[in-house]
């Protein structure tokens, strides 16, 4: 099997595992069911051991993974809507709107996500919903001059203006010419928009933006562990690993994508 | 070169503009009365009293203008928590953020460009792949983790760091910037010097990744430049000791896209900077704002939020203008 097969296989193998934490876990991820056992290391039962407050810690990094996952998931859909939102008006809409559009965000791309987030818990509760507002709006600016370059890379291809000259009409050309060219490209950018938003996600949940301190999230669960980061390292050094992992495979995922396309 | 300035001035006062009312907008939207916070047994007229007092009851517009401009008259009110003025607690919080992030910066664009050289003229494999490994690294390794991972090697297992923050108190704070690096060397203080180097460097180590990553990542696209690689036969061929090739053109030349991308990427250090502060209880902005906005500390969210942005984009505009002043070929562009 080629490696960029055996990489897409991997990426889709990991993130399915990961969803299948948020509806199924050995034990209850919440239930401190293993107080008079709280840090034991790993054992048969408890392949991850068991944490300072008596729970599968295996169980909580299977569901953490899970909702880290989804909340990345869901940000990126978000931004793809928001970014092919406001290329359309720049590239469709009157020349004002434009550039409005291009100067707006010329000055978004100056702003980190935590600023974002910030702002934006200002007003509203700190919970997932807003975490994932935050990094589905942080990364905007990326995936849209992203995708503004392939669309403008693609729309005045020579194939392009063959097509129209042969009569082809708007949805044909569209369909048939644009997004078959089109679609490698975005695969890999949606690939590179998931692992921004998995980082940055993670990154406010350890802050501790995420509100409810016992939400189990990759970042959160970190965050939670890290009082007993003398006592029970592999406490902190699993989460942290599984979430390396998956952007590295994200990544290496992304970058084959990439680079088939661009041959 | 002027009417590049004079549009990053427009777009500074735009900024500003639309900073300043987005924030503005997001305190009135906060449910609840600020001044009731901050007093503990809220009586009506006492809270009445102080709203008039703070211009809460005036119209809105009115309200912003106040905010708006007394922002640049550095007149930020008092932190509904400690009850501190803002601009006091700020200038204790912003240089050591500044300072960390500066030193990280500096450590990362001199390992980058070290990793990046080594990578391209060592004939080692381990050398030639370091620089994919550091790449790989600072794209995919979670600051914060690596924080906490540099606390259990550097501190827990090694036991050659203190395992957070800024120098040690016993020694007297001294006088002067805020920046106890230059504090320390000025008053003389070697002990003092070495503490706050003590206690920087796995802050330093651990946000200097990404930066080392994008300057390394640049650094060595540029180093496969065939115009770049025909400029150093040509200086060659006139005679030119390497040393003399390197230091007085090559790593010149090289400069404009270092500064653009570090420039560009500030606003993500800055954002590291703040998982920093979080991991080794650094006493900055970062974990001042992230507090204060937990807390819904209104006057600090305002104005230190505010002054975040402004220093962002600031930083983004000014890479950009000296990227133009020290690349000629962009400037005729």
């Amino acid at each position: 099997m080629k490696f960029s097969k055996t990489i897409e296989l991997s990426v889709f193998g990991v993130i399915a595992l990961a969803f299948l934490g948020i509806f199924f876990t050995p034990y209850d991820p919440h239930e401190q069911a293993f107080r008079e056992i709280a840090f034991a290391g790993s054992s048969g039962q408890h392949w991850f051991g068991i944490d300072g407050l008596g729970r599968d810690f295996g169980s909580r990094l299977w569901r953490g993974s899970g909702n880290t996952v989804a909340m990345a998931c869901a940000a990126m859909l978000l931004n793809l809507a928001l970014s092919s939102l406001l290329l359309s008006v720049e590239q469709g809409g009157p020349s004002w709107a434009s550039r409005i559009v291009r100067l707006t965000i010329g000055l978004w791309v100056a702003v980190p996500v935590i600023l974002i987030s910030l702002v934006l818990l200002v007003f509203l509760k700190p919970s997932p919903g807003s975490l994932v507002l935050a990094a589905a709006l942080g990364t905007v600016p990326f995936s849209f001059r992203q995708m503004r370059i392939h669309w403008l890379e693609q729309r005045n291809a020579l194939y392009v203006q063959a097509s129209k000259v042969l009569g082809a009409d708007r949805r044909h050309l569209l369909t048939y010419a644009l997004w078959p060219n089109l679609k490698p490209d975005l695969v890999g950018l949606l690939k590179l928009v998931f692992a921004i938003c998995v980082l940055d996600l993670s990154g406010l949940a350890f802050l501790g933006l995420i509100g409810d301190p016992d939400f189990p999230e990759l970042g959160a669960i970190l965050r939670q562990n890290q009082a007993y980061l003398f006592r029970s390292p592999a406490l902190v050094i699993w989460p942290g690993l599984i979430l390396s992992a998956l952007l590295l495979l994200v990544h290496s995922s992304s970058s084959t994508t990439a680079s088939k396309s661009s041959r | 070169m002027l009417k590049n300035l004079s549009g990053k001035l427009l777009r500074f006062a735009f900024v500003y503009l639309v900073a300043s009312l987005v924030l503005f907008t997001a305190v009135k939207l906060v449910p609840g009365d600020p001044v009731s916070l901050r007093l503990k047994r809220p009586d009506p007229v006492r809270v009445e009293q102080i709203r008039t007092e703070l211009g809460l009851n005036d119209p809105l517009p009115q309200q912003y203008f106040h905010y708006a401009t007394n922002f640049f008259r550095l007149r930020w009110g008092n932190s509904l928590i400690s009850g501190r003025p803002v601009i006091d607690e700020m200038t204790e919080f912003f240089p050591a953020t500044l300072e960390l992030t500066l030193a990280a910066l500096f450590v990362g664009i001199f390992v980058g460009i070290a990793v990046a050289l080594a990578s391209r003229w060592s004939r080692g494999i381990v050398l030639r792949k370091l620089a994919v490994v550091l790449g790989a690294l600072g794209l995919t390794v979670p600051i914060f983790w690596l924080g906490l991972m540099f606390i259990v090697i550097g501190s827990l297992w090694l036991g050659w760091f203190p395992v957070g923050g800024r120098f040690d108190y016993s020694l007297g704070v001294p006088d002067g910037s805020g920046f106890l690096l230059l504090d320390g060397l000025r008053s003389g203080r070697a002990d003092i010097f070495l503490s706050v180097l003590h206690h920087l460097t796995l802050p330093v180590l651990c946000l200097s990744l990404y930066p080392a990553a994008l300057v390394c990542g640049v650094f060595r696209a540029r180093l496969k430049d065939p115009r770049l690689l025909a400029l150093v036969r040509a200086l060659r061929a006139k005679g030119l000791s390497p040393a003399q090739i390197w230091f007085k053109h090559i790593l010149f030349l090289l400069g404009a896209p270092i500064i653009t991308v570090v420039g560009t990427n500030f606003g993500a250090l800055l954002g590291g900077a703040v998982l920093t502060e979080t991991v080794f209880s650094w006493p900055g902005m970062g974990r001042y704002l992230v507090e204060a906005v937990l807390n819904r500390d209104l006057f600090v969210v305002e104005n230190g939020l505010l002054l975040v942005i402004l220093l962002a984009f600031l930083v983004v505009n000014l890479a950009d203008f000296l990227a133009l002043v020290i690349n000629p070929e962009a400037r005729q562009k």
